[in-house]
């Protein structure tokens, strides 16, 4: 074992214990008012402890996010190439997340301020002039400005769907899209050396986003299948491209459920809508992820694994105090923690 | 020089109305920095809103500037004043028309690249098309069963567009390929086209119009072409003159914007930090130099007339760490500033490491690269380079000189040590004297940074730390104790008893002090004591031991060119001097950039990090942009 591997292991093993178990969470309902500061700084979460109960949804997302920038940052400190490619990539969703705020913003006409103050700091990992950026004039300008930034490659096809056709759902489909495949593209040649249990986590991540955007697509937007097809990942996984164009074919939401391969089948069986397909798909990526921590699997998986494991942590603590400070009933808070509303990018 | 200028904390309160114009006075008088210490009671930021307008009035003007450009030079009126937040938000409002008109204009010519480009594009499309070997006028007629489009869409969405085409039954053909776009002609069913139209939106699909003179004869397409090209071109003089025009109507518009922009600037940068209020009180905070306070009262009387409540308090010497660091330097002395900054910022109240930095920086290089010769040469190509390095140039020019002053002390000519007499010695006859003399200079320059940081610490109000500390007066017994005890040992003619009992008062008061200092169980306070004393000695020894690598790198210097002449005198005459050439150009790009880098490093990690924290901040003063 090199010492970057040994460096990564060991840092990935000491992370894992900062994870939440399900009676944590039972426990973090329970905890009273004047407790939760203290309870949330024993799990390692000072940054949402001090005024967890003042603050808005924007500011939690924003210290959560933060959070996962501090911590990725130090596990990708031992990593070159393609490892550490891949890791910092997979962070990046969160400045797409602003590019995505960036473009409504200018299709709504807000002020430069009010775009800015939404957006997720991305320390060290930002690569885009924000800045600059929010004083664009117009959604042209800010997709001129941003063909010649570090997501070109992204922001190109969307571009272009979006002058076709002015329809921001197009954009932000064509920018999901892009996205993913990048991440598929740099996963490809992780998959041959990390092995395995690399290739599980990515095939649970794309073969989810496929399947529920194929199902909203196609049902909720009533699609045509060319275009619902067009608009998937193209993918090399449980669902294969050739797949993902049958299903796309079919004329029900339940033609497709039972049209799935076998593993998927038996995991979403008598499930009852999209969230809930989301849901238990999410569930079982969580699943394969914490077998992948404690296994003995490349450190690369682990890391992966790690990151997953905790983002889908610090959103349920989020529900938790969100729930709360709006005085929602503990079953709601729940059904928020371990359904959340099926998501794209 | 040495010292960062005595500053005074200064808060000015006045009506929130004539906040821009206290901002620009202050701005304009050049040596106010925006710093927050205002009453807790003034919570409010009555300038928050302002500074977002001029950020998007700013953002306009350059954007408009950029594309309209040929301003003359700025020049701001001596009684100008700040716009307010009302004029900036007019201002504001006019920019935004004048870009919505000049984007239409500059639309407009974007649009006629884009049809010249497509006009290459269709001339390129015809040739192939001819290739095609179909009847255009057949395959694209619109009662027919079958839909066909001919256009473009990106390559790298090509492989994904045929198989979503297939699902609908529809193909793909690709038939050119210009950059990364492919040219193409889908065809299927009529009845299914609507299920293509989301698709071909999707995959960003570009229509590719054949207009009807196309669909003819290629001769008379080719005619058609020729004339829509002298069409457009037309229309581009047209578009032009149009651009120009506008430009020259909101020329003197923007001339005024920009300038509002600038006046508008202070309160703008000030609201970051320096500007609270509360209703309809604000208060501008900051530093400004001791001096220049009277200076400051009278600008401001004679400007606001009483109008206003000037407060200026002294700087606490608790706040050093908060302060800024106002220090000026001769204009000869400012190319070591950045090598001093590039260290770190002296703290306020600190001593200022820059001229003993430049004089010990450039007397280590020339002692380490003492050559006449060199020396000229580096001198040399600093001045040639003078028009593009600046004020940077003087370095090279100071170090030049330095080493060519020690090569007359060493007698070295590129090398020769035959061509002059050495004023002095050269290293290589007597290297244990160079070696002592190293030493000795360490010495002397390890007990004067030790002199500095007790200095820093009784400036700073760390009496303890600069009477008992490893790096304070104790420290500083011990290491002359030691080195004087040392040198009787080593034969000196001194007498080796004093220096040994003043050796051991001084380590043995750093040993109570690391002892007091320690919180820590009885054990621990124990290990940490006995470490950290031993460490206080070996260190002080080590860095000294350091200075070694002057002599060293003088003597490497003979060395390297006396390898130079071994290797030349065992070739012919013309072999002989190409190689004292090249060996000279290696001697003096690689060894003396070596060298310049080993003075950095004895003067950071010898010097620096004994005396200097670096962790103070810059006097950024406000100004205005002609000032700047």
């Amino acid at each position: 074992m090199n010492p970057s591997t040994a460096y990564l292991n060991t840092r990935v093993s000491l992370f894992a214990s900062r994870l939440w178990q399900a009676e944590d969470f039972s426990a973090l309902l329970a905890t009273e008012h004047a407790e939760m500061a203290g309870v949330l700084a024993e799990h390692g979460l000072p940054q949402l402890a001090a005024g967890f109960d003042t603050l808005d949804n924007r500011s939690l997302e924003q210290r959560i996010i933060s959070r996962l920038l501090d911590e990725t940052t130090v596990l990708i400190r031992p990593l070159s190439g393609p490892p550490r490619n891949f890791l910092i990539y997979w962070i990046e969703r969160f400045e797409i997340g602003n590019l995505k705020t960036l473009l409504r913003g200018k299709m709504t006409g807000e002020r430069p301020a009010v775009i800015l103050s939404r957006l997720i700091p991305m320390g060290a990992f930002g690569r885009l002039d924000i800045e600059d950026l929010a004083h664009a004039e117009d959604v042209g300008e800010l997709l001129r400005h941003l063909e010649s930034s570090p997501y070109a490659d992204i922001v190109r096809p969307a571009r272009r769907a979006f002058e076709e056709s002015h329809d921001p759902f197009i954009l932000d489909a064509a920018l999901d899209r892009s996205y993913y495949e990048g991440l598929e593209h740099r996963a490809s040649p992780l998959e041959a050396a990390a092995g395995d249990a690399f290739r599980r986590l990515m095939s649970s991540l794309i073969d989810r986003l496929n399947l529920v955007w194929l199902l909203r697509y196609r049902f909720n937007y009533k699609l045509p299948p060319a275009q619902v097809y067009f608009l998937l990942v193209a993918s090399r996984y449980t669902l294969s491209s050739a797949q993902l164009r049958k299903l796309a074919a079919l004329g029900s939401q339940e033609e497709v459920l039972s049209a799935l391969p076998e593993s998927l089948r038996g995991l979403l069986a008598e499930v009852n809508g999209i969230p809930e397909v989301f849901a238990r798909m999410e569930h079982h990526t969580v699943d394969i992820a914490r077998k992948v921590l404690h296994a003995d699997c490349p450190a690369i998986a682990r890391a992966f694994a790690y990151l997953i494991l905790r983002e889908h942590d610090l959103r349920a603590v989020r529900a938790v105090l969100r729930g709360r400070l709006l005085g929602l009933p503990e079953a709601d808070i729940r059904l928020a923690m371990f359904h959340p509303a099926a998501g794209s990018a | 020089m040495f010292r960062a200028e005595p500053l005074v904390k200064i808060r000015l309160h006045m009506l929130a109305s004539e906040v821009a114009d206290a901002a620009l006075e202050l701005a304009r008088f050049g040596i106010y920095s925006p710093a927050r210490h205002t009453p807790e009671q003034l919570s409010e930021n009555p300038a928050a809103v302002y500074r977002e307008t001029w950020l998007e009035v700013e953002a306009r003007t350059a954007k408009l500037i950029e594309r309209c450009g040929d301003l003359p030079p700025l020049s701001i009126p001596e009684g100008a004043e700040a716009p307010t937040l009302v004029d900036l938000e007019e201002l504001n409002i006019w920019l935004k028309e004048v870009w919505n008109t000049c984007l239409a204009a500059y639309d407009g010519e974007v649009r006629i690249a884009e049809e010249i480009r497509h006009l290459d594009a269709l001339q390129d499309t015809l040739g192939r098309l001819e290739h095609l070997n179909v009847d255009l006028a057949y395959l694209l007629r619109p009662d027919g069963l079958l839909a066909v489009n001919i256009g473009s869409l990106p390559a790298p969405s090509v492989k994904r567009m045929g198989e979503a085409l297939a699902m609908t039954g529809y193909v793909i053909y690709n038939f050119d390929t210009i950059g990364d776009q492919v040219y193409a002609v889908i065809a299927g069913p009529r009845d299914r086209h609507d299920e293509v139209r989301g698709l071909l939106s999707q995959a960003g699909w570009r229509e590719l119009p054949v207009p009807p003179e196309l669909r003819t004869h290629p001769r008379t397409a080719r005619a058609w072409l020729s004339e829509e090209r002298q069409r457009v071109e037309e229309r581009n003089i047209a578009e032009c003159a149009a651009l120009e025009s506008l430009r020259g109507k909101y020329r003197s518009g923007l001339d005024e914007a920009r300038l509002r922009v600038e006046l508008g600037r202070p309160l703008a940068e000030a609201a970051v930090l320096g500007v609270r209020g509360q209703g309809a009180l604000a208060s501008l905070s900051g530093w400004v130099p001791k001096r220049r306070a009277d200076e400051l009262k009278e600008k401001l009387e004679e400007r606001f007339h009483g109008h206003y409540w000037l407060a200026i308090e002294e700087t606490n010497r608790h706040e050093a760490a908060t302060t800024p660091s106002l220090v000026r330097y001769p204009a000869w002395l400012t190319p070591f500033v950045p090598l001093v900054r590039s260290y770190g910022v002296p703290r306020y109240g600190e001593f200022d490491p820059t001229l003993p930095f430049a004089l010990t920086y450039l007397l280590l290089f020339g002692a380490m690269f003492g050559d006449v010769g060199h020396g000229a040469v580096i001198a040399f190509l600093a001045i040639l380079s003078s028009r593009r390095l600046g004020r940077a140039a003087w370095l090279g020019i100071a170090a030049g000189s330095v080493s060519m002053l020690f090569g007359l002390f060493y007698g070295s000519v590129f090398g020769f040590e035959d061509v002059i007499q050495p004023v002095w010695t050269s290293p290589m006859h007597d290297p244990i004297r160079m070696l002592g003399i190293a030493m000795a200079f360490g010495v002397g320059f390890i007990v004067l940074t030790m002199l500095v940081n007790t200095f820093n610490r009784l400036a700073s109000g760390r009496v303890a730390e600069a009477l008992f500390d490893s790096g304070g007066l104790a420290g500083l017994a011990f290491y002359i104790g030691a080195t004087g005890g040392l040198a009787s040992l080593a034969g000196a003619g001194t007498p080796a008893l004093p220096f040994w009992t003043l050796a051991l008062a001084g380590i043995v008061a750093v040993a109570i002090y690391k002892w007091l200092e320690t919180d820590a169980g009885f054990a621990e306070r124990a290990l940490v004591t006995t470490i950290e004393t031993m460490e206080t000695a070996i260190n002080l020894f080590a860095n000294t031991l350091s200075f070694l690598r002057v002599a060293a790198f003088s003597l490497n210097h003979v060395a390297l060119a006396l390898a130079v002449f071994t290797i030349a005198n065992g070739l012919d005459t013309a072999g002989h001097w190409i190689t004292i050439f090249l060996g000279n150009v290696v001697i003096i790009v690689l060894e003396g950039g070596i060298v310049a880098i080993q003075a950095l490093r004895l003067m950071y990690y010898e010097g620096f990090s004994r005396f200097f924290s670096g962790d103070g901040h810059e006097f950024v003063p406000l100004k205005l942009m002609d000032a700047r």
